[in-house]
């Protein structure tokens, strides 16, 4: 099990469009991936869970990774986080 | 920002008693000119019933289930399919979202689960895993997100609908020319109705930059939004008049309403007409002194209506309506995109984009920052720009791009302090000097303007003109800041007076700087529609006049039936005047007395 804390940095925070860039790229390993904001928490996996999260700009997010592509998965959306969800 | 810029605030005057004999009258916010009588078509007046039935062999009902989202993601792409190719890509882009929602990891297994576990058939559990949803979404305090439920509940009821078995035809569509009624048009809905049997719209929600809204307008229909509660008022078949001159609707008028409507509308299409035989003839007074006319648009569609009516350029393009309908900030692709497809479908003549200029109340909603006491008065406009230099370099970016592919304008908005237009022409040299190191090709000399609307602004005038290539007087909110009223506030409306002699020495005092600094000076408000006001503008010298697509005949039509002599000599007149009921009547004796000539040049 990994953990991953980023802070929300693209624009608007964890809307729709980038919720839905952060699902795509997770749907692509098999590991569990689970997104905490305070204490709420959604399927990393679910677009609508992610945005229900209503993470905004600034906020720091956790995100645990447990599976067997664990490594990949985080180092993935690690760059995700780090490109501001390809916003720009 | 005026309430008009705004699009939520319309007036709403009291009228919205039952007329005489049953006459159900409605003040809305006018979206789209035009005026339609015609028949009530009700949107979604059928409700699905989701069975609350049972099972028996649940693995099966799964299948059905997963059939029922396949034929509904077949749906969808073919609506995306269809939209990309009526209204572009940008329009279409909103279906990805909803494939996303239909595809939820979430709300698919939610719904597997249940139905495995209750033996529950599968509408019914699709509508348990997602109303679950929808409420942790409702009990969100974020604005912009709580507007997103409207793309869900779309995915929903397309997605019930197909796993009840109901074909698409259960959403009734209309088979002949009617008036679109509904609580509110999700895009989706607008992609599906076929637009040769749709008159008109009316809506209960939204303002004017809603979907609905721009749809309308882009369409050339004529619209009415913000009605309340039109669509429980209303029943299929009444007879109804959309008014979308004035924002009036009127379900069941009287057989003397409807006369005198109908009137109206002869009258606007002749007059439409009439207006649209002057799209060939320069804007010239009898005495040959002419004007530039220009366009205010909110968004690329409307450049046909514009050119249509007969606009030398676009006076004002407004970028808000990307910001505030789009789904996040739009990015600097997204905004050279349309701004190069103005810039093209305008063919080189002048286009004026004006950088963002939205409120610290709109913008909030993505950004999270806190409500304010006193928005007119607050974080806006330039100001915001210059405090969120990320987003207005974006822009800047944006449009300097797209300045290789026509003839581009930079306007900057809500300037009241010198030091704005100096941080404002650094960013704009800043971005060029990157842009010319990325061998970026654009438009070298570009010029840069303001807009001239707080009243700080008009006294330094002189000192500001030295450092713009032009103004453009924003007549609406100068009136809004220079007499300190909102003109929303019902008790104190008849206080925002466009002929009031502080407002006409403002514009005197605004033309004479341009003037003394030799830079070009136009209006961009609605204050140039009103015929009155617009004499006196004539008279001003104003270099040019910006206005909705079809206000621009009307004011043509102005300018060649008066000389400029006799405008000028109206001005001075009116100088001496003490007040707005003293000028309006002195330019209502000079229009009586005038009657006789405005026929000369008009009929060709």
């Amino acid at each position: 099990m990994l953990e991953l804390n980023k802070q929300i940095s693209n624009k608007i925070g964890l809307h729709l469009r980038a919720a839905g860039e952060f699902v795509k790229l997770a749907a692509k390993y098999q590991c569990e991936i689970t997104v905490y904001n305070g204490d709420r928490y959604a399927n990393g996996k679910s677009i609508l869970g992610l945005a229900s999260l209503a993470a905004a700009r600034g906020a720091i997010v956790r995100v645990i990774f447990d599976g067997p592509d664990e490594e990949d998965a985080l180092a993935a959306l690690e760059t995700l986080f780090d490109n501001k969800f390809y916003e720009e | 920002m005026s309430p008009e810029r705004l699009g939520n605030i319309g007036s709403r005057p009291g009228d919205e008693a039952p007329g005489p004999s049953g006459e159900i009258r409605r003040q809305g916010v006018s979206a789209a000119p035009g005026i339609v009588v015609g028949t009530v078509f009700l949107k979604d007046s059928v409700r699905l019933v989701v069975p609350n039935t049972g099972i028996e062999n649940a693995e099966r009902e799964v299948e059905n289930f997963k059939r029922g989202i396949e034929d509904t993601r077949v749906e969808i792409d073919n609506i995306r399919a269809d939209m990309t190719e009526r209204m572009g890509e940008d329009h279409a882009r909103i279906f990805d979202a909803h494939l996303m929602i239909l595809a939820d990891v979430t709300i698919i297994d939610g719904t597997t689960e249940v139905i495995r576990r209750d033996k529950l058939n599968a509408a019914a559990a699709y509508e348990m895993a997602i109303d679950h949803i929808l409420h942790s979404f409702g009990e969100i305090e974020d604005e912009y997100l709580k507007d997103r439920y409207a793309d869900i509940m779309d995915v929903k009821r397309r997605a019930i609908r197909n796993l009840l078995g109901e074909s698409d035809a259960v959403i009734s569509r209309p088979t002949e020319p009617v008036v679109i009624v509904a609580h509110d048009l999700s895009p989706s809905d607008t992609a599906q109705l076929n637009r040769s049997n749709t008159l008109a719209y009316a809506t209960d929600g939204g303002g004017r930059t809603s979907h609905t809204a721009i749809m309308a307008r882009s369409q050339g229909v004529p619209a009415v939004v913000g009605l309340d509660d039109l669509f429980d008022q209303a029943h299929n078949g009444d007879t109804i008049i959309v008014d979308g001159n004035t924002g009036t609707v009127i379900v069941k008028p009287t057989p003397a309403t409807l006369e005198d409507y109908e009137l109206e509308q002869k009258r606007f299409h002749e007059l439409e007409e009439q207006l649209l035989t002057l799209t060939g003839y320069p804007a010239i007074t009898l005495d040959d002194k002419r004007f530039v006319l220009a366009a205010n648009l909110d968004m690329p569609e409307e450049v046909e209506s514009a050119l249509e009516h007969g606009a030398q350029g676009v006076g004002l393009f407004r970028t808000e309506y990307y910001f505030i309908s789009n789904e996040s900030l739009p990015s600097e692709e997204d905004q050279y995109h349309v701004y190069k497809s103005v810039a093209e479908k305008m063919g080189g003549r002048p286009v004026t984009i004006r950088t963002l200029d939205i409120g610290g109340d709109k913008i909030a909603q993505y950004l999270h920052s806190s409500a304010e006491l006193n928005p007119f008065m607050g974080w806006r406009g330039i100001r915001f720009c210059l405090t969120r230099k990320d987003i207005f370099r974006t822009q800047l970016r944006a449009i300097y791009r797209a300045s290789a592919f026509g003839k581009l304008r930079i306007m900057f908005p809500m300037i009241s302090q010198f030091e704005e237009v100096i941080q404002a022409k650094q960013i704009c040299a800043e971005v060029m000097e990157q842009l010319r190191g990325e061998q970026v090709e654009f438009d070298q000399t570009v010029e840069l303007g303001i807009m001239i609307e707080t009243p700080s602004a008009v006294a330094i005038a002189d000192h500001l003109g030295k450092e713009v290539d032009f103004f453009s007087i924003g007549t609406n909110d100068l009136i809004q800041y220079t007499m300190a009223v909102d003109r929303g506030n019902a008790k104190i409306a008849h206080l925002y007076q466009n002929l009031h002699p502080a407002i006409i020495r403002a514009i005197k005092q605004t033309v004479d700087a341009a003037r003394k600094r030799e830079i070009h000076v136009s209006v961009c408000g609605e204050m140039c529609g009103d015929p009155r006001a617009l004499l006196l503008l004539i008279g001003l010298q104003l270099d040019e006049f910006s206005a909705g697509p079809n206000v621009i005949p009307e004011i043509k039509r102005m300018i060649r039936s008066v000389t400029f002599d006799e405008c000028r000599s109206l001005v001075k007149r009116v100088m001496r005047y003490r007040t707005a009921g003293e000028i309006e009547k002195a330019i209502d004796k000079f229009m009586a007395a005038k009657e006789p000539v405005n026929g000369r040049r008009v009929t060709k």
